[in-house]
């Protein structure tokens, strides 16, 4: 009763046309709030050393070498076919992967029109278990899934293919300091044990001799969903703290021994920046698009370097030298002057036998053209493309399909 | 002449019920088995949810029991699932937006029925019904950027400033937390409960109002014994709506209330809702059992829901005066 | 403690619609007063200015003096709920609050007045309801809600509730119109009886009711007082023709 009359109230039209002035209004102010705290830490520096000078030069070399790379497979033994007929293909997963699955479907069903590419952004788990009831052709995940897991694949089984590389920038809020905080594996693992909680601590100032760091406490950020991005970033903690692979562990969400969280990529950069004095993880290309302050990282070698597309390519070319033929391996703190630590990948999962040959050849030529000519995709959208060592790893697998 | 129309009249009276006699074997035969269908519709969509839910929550329940209500653990790593802290998370928080929204929303109600100059009333009115319209994602946007640094300089720093010694609100005053959560929904529910409130004031029959002016009551003595009284039963079913909005709320609360399932005894601290940890965790989850837990959570939330809607019954009931006490007319 | 009313040059309207037109008249105390007339006339509206009731609706508006007690109730420096603890009403319809037993229905006026002598409340709650003719019906079930009373013990329970706080005035609008005979029939011995403590002005449709309770009569159409006399005077010999109209059912 109380729904109905509630509901019955006349001027309908007029409300709406109303609430929409509203909402733009409060949307307006919202953006502008955000903003003003985006540009706040703009660093002009920065953006120069992550973001390539030329990306229109960079691109088309880059798609001239990936071009020459693919006619070179399609010549060998690894050259796939499109299929004649139409097909349909249905994927699903990460939902990181997704803008550039989208560049990257387009412009594949441009030159192919005969093969549709249907993608839905699920989330990692979503495709892992699209995957196991067979209710998709291939699935897209930020993590490699567990033995456990993939006995339940069915079509003998699942094939991992790397396809693009995921990094994750540490960004900061600080009075005063827009640029330069250096974080150490031992400084950035125990602030997100809780172990060091203000900004001042020795360890921090010691490796930020130039900086004025405040006394003042340190808000940990983490994400509160489960994501690919705290996949690789407890990835990388577990790696490098023996305290933290004990106590808390890697996985798409944790029990986080401290800290607020953020929903997404967003929510956590909208915390950090209505936080003064926090700390938080995001995607790199989300910290790029939106100007946030990040922090340089000590890598495995020694040195301070910050996440940009060729640091985490260099960090994937290192791992590919001793990578396992089935690509489930992580790509955290490898070696390399310029490599930086936090990188990870995305795969692609796909069955190892698909029944209808039609689909096979659809899916071979796909994941094939993913990996070599798609990554042209890659840089402008800001993931760090597949390095060649890794695009011949892909190229043994894809052949296993039956 | 008279007579003629008088006639006339007569006639066509037979005819109408001659037609509807034709109406009532088909018509309403018809309605009642469609009504009856779109009635059962609703048990059988419920009881299928319910049922879904119990069958995908399974592998949690077995695993944990009933130790999952009261176990503190979330972790996705080793696997160790407890809904308490997101229990705590949801009821607190709802709980402190009906406590503040409540009075408010009654004023408001009071203010726009019996004391605003009667030209004022419609513009009110109509903008406290639009704001019950507003998505809760933009009181979430606007809660971040705009509320939530309002409640940390002018809310929590002073409150800690002065009642620090409080467990209630000792710690950090970040902004985000369970406080500045329960004062947003607080906002969200102040126009639902307002409109509602207001639509069942302005039934009190005015003879009601009239019989105490008439006794030497002032506007004030009228409100407070007659008004209130007369409408308490409709007043608390608004409050409930707008506790089950605050229940299930989970954009807004995602964006302010600092998203970690602890439960701390200060309100300044961040906590988690039920319904905000299934909206984050719940695509992106790998392990099964992960994914299995946070249905269990969604089967809390309903159980939650439905407990403190009996609750709610129970206490109109008591209010309407149980079995033999005074009746009331709503 | 009954007094007399004098109304002078009472005007009266809703919005812009005059309602009443220099109405001049006095109630005469210990006495039963009976304003009647067509539908519309005004004479609801009339009764609702004695006691500022009218003013509660809103854009109403009323002009002239009623003088009670020595002073003029439209002066701005009375406040009209003193007013109206010492004129009280009953209305066409019951309203026994809904949420209170019989005794707190009573009881009601005292508290709301902040009547002290918290001891003395039965008591009074009885005389009341004794005078109201109610206490023999009602005494075993004081505390259960007005609204399990029928229509007829409702109004007398409403009369009650007017009585407990000892007005010197009584206004009765169509006190009986909602009620079958028997109960109308109650409600009219009752009025009789009570002119001895209080003065009542009453508002009726029931031309029959009029006579039969009436010392005075007062006639309304549309919006003027056409006659007022002593009641045997305006049923037997009226001096205005439409009065005479009105009463032989010739219109109305």
């Amino acid at each position: 009763m109380l729904s109905k009359r509630f509901s019955e109230k006349k001027g309908v039209k007029g409300g709406l046309l109303f609430l929409a002035i509203l909402m733009l209004a409060l949307l307006v102010a919202a953006c502008g709030a955000g903003n003003d705290n985006g540009s706040q830490s703009i660093d002009p520096a920065q953006t120069e050393t992550t973001e390539p000078t030329d990306a229109s030069d960079s691109t088309e070399q880059d798609q001239a070498e990936q071009d020459s790379a693919a006619d070179d497979a399609e010549g060998g033994e690894e050259g796939y076919a499109p299929p004649t007929a139409n097909v349909t293909l249905r994927g699903a997963g990460a939902s990181f992967p997704h803008p550039l699955f989208m560049s990257m479907f387009y412009d594949y069903n441009q030159q192919y029109p005969n093969i549709i590419v249907d993608y839905e952004s699920t989330g990692s788990g979503g495709g892992q278990r699209a995957l196991k009831e067979g209710t998709v052709d291939f699935a897209a995940s930020d993590a490699y899934m567990t033995e456990e897991d993939m006995a339940e694949v069915p079509n003998g089984g699942v094939i991992h293919i790397p396809i693009t590389i995921g990094t994750v920038a540490i960004i900061y809020n600080l009075e005063g300091i827009d640029t330069g905080l250096k974080l150490t594996q031992e400084t950035l693992s125990k602030i997100y044990l809780g172990e060091i909680t203000r900004w001042n601590d020795p360890l921090l100032v010691a490796d930020n001799p130039d900086l004025d760091l405040p006394d003042q406490a340190i808000t940990v950020v983490h994400r509160s969903d489960s994501s690919g991005t705290t996949s690789i970033f407890t990835d990388y903690l577990s790696k490098v703290s023996p305290e933290w692979a004990e106590k808390v562990g890697s996985g798409t969400a944790v029990d986080w021994p401290t800290g607020i969280g953020g929903n997404k990529n967003d929510g956590v950069a909208a915390q950090v920046a209505q936080t003064p004095g926090s700390i938080g993880y995001v995607e790199f290309a989300f910290a790029v698009e939106n100007n946030l302050t990040y922090a340089q990282l000590r890598n495995k070698d020694g040195y301070f370097v910050f996440p940009s597309l060729e640091a985490a390519s260099l960090a994937a070319a290192d791992a590919a030298a001793n990578m396992p033929e089935d690509t489930r391996v992580s790509l955290v703190e490898k070696g390399g002057k310029d490599s930086y630590g936090i990188v990870g990948t995305s795969w692609l999962l796909l069955y190892k036998e698909y029944p209808d040959p039609d689909k096979k050849a659809a899916i071979q030529h796909l994941v094939s053209w993913m990996y070599r000519e798609g990554q042209k995709h890659a840089e402008p959208l800001h993931y760090a493309p597949i390095p060649e060592e890794i695009a011949q790893i892909n190229d043994r697998n894809l052949a296993k399909i039956k | 002449m008279k007579e003629k129309m008088e006639a006339v009249a007569e006639q066509k009276i037979a005819i109408d019920l001659y037609k509807n006699g034709q109406n009532r074997k088909v018509m309403e035969p018809l309605f009642r088995w469609t009504s009856l269908v779109f009635a059962g519709l609703i048990v059988l969509s419920l009881a299928a949810m319910i049922l879904v839910m119990v069958v995908e929550s399974w592998p949690s329940i077995t695993t944990f029991g009933i130790r999952f209500i009261w176990d503190t653990a979330w972790n996705p790593v080793t696997l160790e699932f407890g809904a308490l802290p997101y229990i705590y998370g949801t009821v607190v928080s709802s709980i402190i937006a009906i406590l503040v929204a409540t009075p408010i929303s009654i004023g408001c109600a009071l203010f726009l029925t019996e004391m605003a100059p009667s030209w004022i009333r419609a513009p009110i009115g109509f903008l406290i019904e639009l704001l019950a319209a507003i998505p809760s994602i933009l009181f979430g946007l606007w809660g971040l950027f705009v509320f939530m640094p309002f409640v940390r300089e002018y809310i929590q720093v002073p409150l800690n400033q002065f009642f620090g010694f409080i467990p209630l609100f000792a710690g950090e005053p970040r902004g985000l937390g369970m406080l500045s959560a329960g004062l947003l929904l607080a906002i969200m529910i102040i126009p639902i409960i307002t409109a509602l409130a207001r639509d069942v004031i302005s039934a009190v029959p005015s003879l009601q109002k009239e019989g105490a002016l008439a006794l030497g009551a002032t506007k004030w003595e009228v409100m407070r014994k007659v008004i209130l009284p007369y409408s308490r039963v409709g007043i608390l079913g608004a409050v409930m709506l707008g506790l089950g909005r605050a229940l299930g709320e989970t954009m807004a609360v995602i964006m302010i209330i600092g998203n970690r399932p602890e439960i701390n005894l200060s309100l300044l601290e961040p906590g988690q809702s039920m319904a905000g940890v299934i909206a984050t965790q719940f695509n992106e989850s790998i392990h099964s059992l992960h994914v299995s837990a946070l249905i269990e959570i969604g089967l809390l939330l309903f159980l939650v829901t439905f407990l403190l809607n009996v609750i709610a019954r129970f206490l109109i009931w008591k209010v309407s005066g149980g079995k033999n006490g005074v009746r009331v007319v709503q | 403690m009954a007094k007399d009313m004098l109304v002078q040059d009472l005007k009266a309207w809703y919005g812009t619609q005059q309602i009443l037109k220099n109405i001049n008249l006095k109630i005469e105390k210990n006495s039963v007063t009976a304003i009647i007339g067509p539908s519309g006339c005004g004479k609801s509206t009339f009764i609702r200015c004695l006691n500022r009731m009218h003013e509660v609706t809103p854009g109403a508006r009323v002009e002239g003096k009623v003088w009670f007690d020595g002073i003029n109730l439209y002066d701005p420096d009375v406040d009209p709920v003193q007013i109206r603890k010492r004129v009280g009403m009953v209305f066409q319809k019951p309203n026994p609050f809904p949420t209170m037993s019989i005794f707190e229905n009573v009881a009601a006026g005292l508290r709301l007045n902040g009547f002290k002598d918290k001891k003395r409340i039965p008591e009074i709650v009885e005389r009341s309801l004794r005078m109201a003719a109610l206490w023999d019906e009602v005494k075993d079930r004081l505390h259960e809600s007005g609204m399990s009373l029928s229509g007829g013990q409702q109004q007398r329970l409403c009369i009650a509730r007017s009585l407990a706080v000892e007005p010197e005035i009584l206004l009765m609008d169509e006190p009986a119109s909602a009620l079958d005979p028997i109960a109308t029939g109650h409600i009219e011995e009752l009025i009789v009886e009570l002119k001895d403590k209080v003065t009542i002005a009453i508002v009726t449709h029931n031309m029959q009711q009029a006579a039969r309770i009436a010392d005075y009569t007062a006639f309304f159409l549309h919006g003027e007082l056409v006659e007022y006399n002593q009641t045997e005077k305006i049923f037997t010999s009226p001096d205005d023709k439409r009065t005479e109209d009105y009463l032989s059912g010739r219109f109305g």
